[in-house]
């Protein structure tokens, strides 16, 4: 019964029922709704988001925020179309160097924020204007025009794509590549998050960053580090999209800054630091994910217009759990006042 | 001499030494940037920026975030293009951009003080919420082909180059920077950013700060909103996207603290012009537009990096300062008074 209490409480119990919900009132408005390969080709359209948001809940965690990295998918994205069709590199090799220059980019922000100790915000601002505009000086590089995008990657034989494409095209036991390598992914952050030293310093710098630099952490190092996971997964989700779509261009992914912050602070991450899981994130960003993709689909919601329900359920659940909080709080006073 | 120390300590002076050597280097490499016209139309054309800065620093300085901003621009933007469209007065666009603004500013406040819900989520909620709301006015199409009066003011100049829009909102900094400094409920912001609970407890309502904070935010947004409309002439669905992170930016260069507590309205006013005029001063140096955002990005990260970095040197040569003085022999009678 108390394990039954406990699990009411969790705000994941609410994500998951939230997203049920979905699935039933969409599947009955409209039957079309419920085919498997559009609700994973949903997924697909979606996946930047997705993976980008796992490796922001750890900066969250740690009390940091990352506002860098829709940027970043830009920048991996034009530095492999450049590398590849201009310098002539084979493309992993390309692939290679973009994640390479994505890492440096997130440690040289996770440096600012954690050895300089300026505020993480400004430090990503300021990543986000900078390696945007890296990526369109890259693009200038090009023999290729900037607006239109470079493509004609390898490669297709027949109708099976192989090689480089099968990353974003690609499927296995009938299911996209890209999905495999969320579930990946996620089980790795939940590794690396629920499951390593790692995970609980991140934790506990979020929670009290002097405590933590007191009991031995190198909280600086830490900090820095989940700058540059972030990063990665940013360059990760660059290179899908890069491969999905057949084309590299500066401006990929420029968009989703808000997406990812929104599909993490849904997921339960307080900004705070210190609480959070990747669990929430998942079920938050899978949860907008499906409304995207069912109210145009069941209910005639132009696809422009879909930042309102977001923004609506977002507002809408910060309050609630904030009143709920509240609420929780303040009867947990009435019973010790009557107890007295 | 002192003075002129004194001068230095004040956090938008760096700001204005900053955007004069921008105007220098400019100058060095292209004598002919350095015209009375050129420099003025820098000025001219941060209006919209320059509204939005000071807006967000009310909001920055207690301590809290508005992301929402550039969507209530786009909104009320829209707004005016339609009233302008059927003909209606310049008094009844500014009163629907003020209104629609404060209204903005009250959902943000009552959502960030009064539940205390964290400020960067709540007002990406409203971002999302009113970048919806534009395309429910306006039915997904731009707004355009409006004149008349808005259109004759758009571009108008007062005296000596200066825009109409621009010597009005130099006007409204003035305003509230002696708002800000000047009078005791202003310098609730700063308190309140300082020290929230320090600020509750010698009686200033956290909540009503905070507030009215907002709701100035979502005003100022409001008429830049308004100016958007009238300068360009045209309003796309996507009008003002961005222009919170730019807005956001110019109060960092300008020397205000994301954390709150510290910074003023004339160090906003000088980060937004900061801001608009890098594009303008690329072309002056040579380099092609592309360079904008690089530039950007490295100025501002340059900026905070170096100016946290000095902060905490001062902060250490105060305390070696303290330390010595305690130490030092025949200081301890002086040390304890201290």
């Amino acid at each position: 019964m108390k394990a039954l209490k406990k699990l009411f409480r969790r705000w994941e119990f609410f994500l998951v029922i939230f997203l049920v919900l979905e699935f039933v009132v969409f599947g009955s408005a409209n039957p079309k709704f419920l085919r498997v390969n559009s609700i994973m080709t949903s997924i697909v359209n979606y996946i930047s988001v997705c993976i980008i948001s796992l490796f922001v809940t750890l900066v969250m965690i740690t009390g940091g925020i990352d506002i860098q990295a829709a940027s970043i998918i830009g920048l991996t994205s034009i530095i492999e179309g450049v590398l590849w069709s201009d310098a002539g590199l084979n493309i992993w090799v390309a692939v290679v160097i973009a994640i390479v220059a994505a890492a440096v980019c997130g440690a040289l922000s996770g440096f600012f924020v954690a050895y300089c100790g300026v505020q993480p915000m400004v430090v990503t601002l300021g990543g986000s204007f900078l390696y945007s505009g890296l990526a369109l000086l890259i693009s200038g590089m090009s023999a290729t025009p900037a607006y239109q995008g470079i493509s004609g990657f390898p490669a297709k034989e027949g109708k099976t794509f192989v090689d480089f494409r099968f990353l974003g095209k690609g499927e296995l036991l009938g299911i996209p590549m890209q999905i495999w390598i969320y579930l990946v992914l996620i089980v790795l952050c939940v590794w690396i998050l629920h499951r390593t030293k790692y995970g609980e310093r991140l934790y506990l710098i979020g929670v009290n960053q002097q405590a933590a630099e007191y009991s031995g952490i190198n909280t600086r190092l830490v900090i820095m580090s989940t700058y540059v996971l972030s990063a990665v997964s940013a360059a990760l989700a660059g290179t899908l999209l890069t491969s999905n779509m057949n084309s590299a261009k500066y401006n990929h992914g420029s968009g989703y800054t808000l997406a990812i912050i929104t599909a993490v602070v849904l997921g339960g991450t307080l900004n705070t630091g210190g609480k959070g899981s990747i669990l929430g994130t998942v079920l938050a960003s899978l949860i907008i994910c499906i409304l995207r993709y069912g109210l145009p689909l069941c209910f005639g919601v132009s696809t422009q217009n879909l930042d309102l329900p977001v923004g609506i359920i977002l507002v809408l659940v910060v309050l609630g759990r904030e009143i709920a909080g509240q609420h929780m709080i303040s009867s947990l006073f009435k019973k010790r006042g009557s107890a007295r | 001499m002192n003075k002129i120390k004194d001068l230095f300590k004040v956090r938008w002076m760096s700001s204005l030494v900053f955007l004069l050597l921008l105007f220098l280097i400019t100058g060095i490499a292209d004598h002919n940037f350095l015209t009375y016209s050129n420099i003025i139309n820098c000025f001219n054309t941060a209006t919209m920026y320059t509204l939005l800065a000071i807006g967000i620093a009310f909001v920055i300085m207690t301590g809290e975030i508005d992301v929402s901003i550039g969507a209530t621009l786009g909104l009320t933007a829209a707004m005016t293009g339609l009233i302008a469209q059927s003909g209606g007065s310049i008094g009844k666009m500014l009163l629907i951009c003020v209104a629609v603004g404060a209204a903005v500013g009250v959902f943000n406040g009552v959502g960030v003080a009064f539940f205390g819900v964290p400020s960067l989520i709540f007002t990406l909620g409203t971002n999302g919420l009113i970048r919806g709301l534009i395309y429910i006015v306006t039915d997904g199409r731009t707004v355009e082909n409006f004149g008349g009066p808005i259109a004759y003011y758009g571009n108008k100049e007062l005296f000596a180059q200066i825009t109409l829009y621009y010597a009005l909102t130099i006007l409204l900094v003035a305003i509230a920077h002696v708002l800000l400094t000047r009078t005791r409920k202003g310098k609730y912001f700063i308190a309140v950013g300082d020290n929230p609970g320090g600020a509750n407890l010698v009686g200033i309502s956290v909540f009503r700060t905070k507030l009215i904070a907002y709701i100035l935010c979502g005003v100022f947004a409001g008429i830049a909103g308004y100016v958007f409309a009238s300068k360009y002439r045209q309003v796309m669905t996507v009008a003002g996207n961005g222009y919170e992170m730019t807005a956001i930016a110019a109060c960092v260069l300008g020397g205000i603290s994301l954390s709150g507590g510290l910074g003023n309205m004339v160090g906003a006013a000088i980060g937004a012009v900061i801001m608009s005029s890098i594009s303008r001063l690329l072309v002056f140096i040579g380099l092609p537009s592309d360079y904008n955002n690089t530039i950007t990005g490295i100025m501002l990260i340059v900026i905070v990096v170096v100016d946290s970095l000095t902060q905490r040197r001062s902060i250490e040569m105060s305390r070696r300062k303290r330390l010595l003085s305690r130490t030092a022999p025949g200081a301890a009678k002086g040390g304890d008074e201290a």
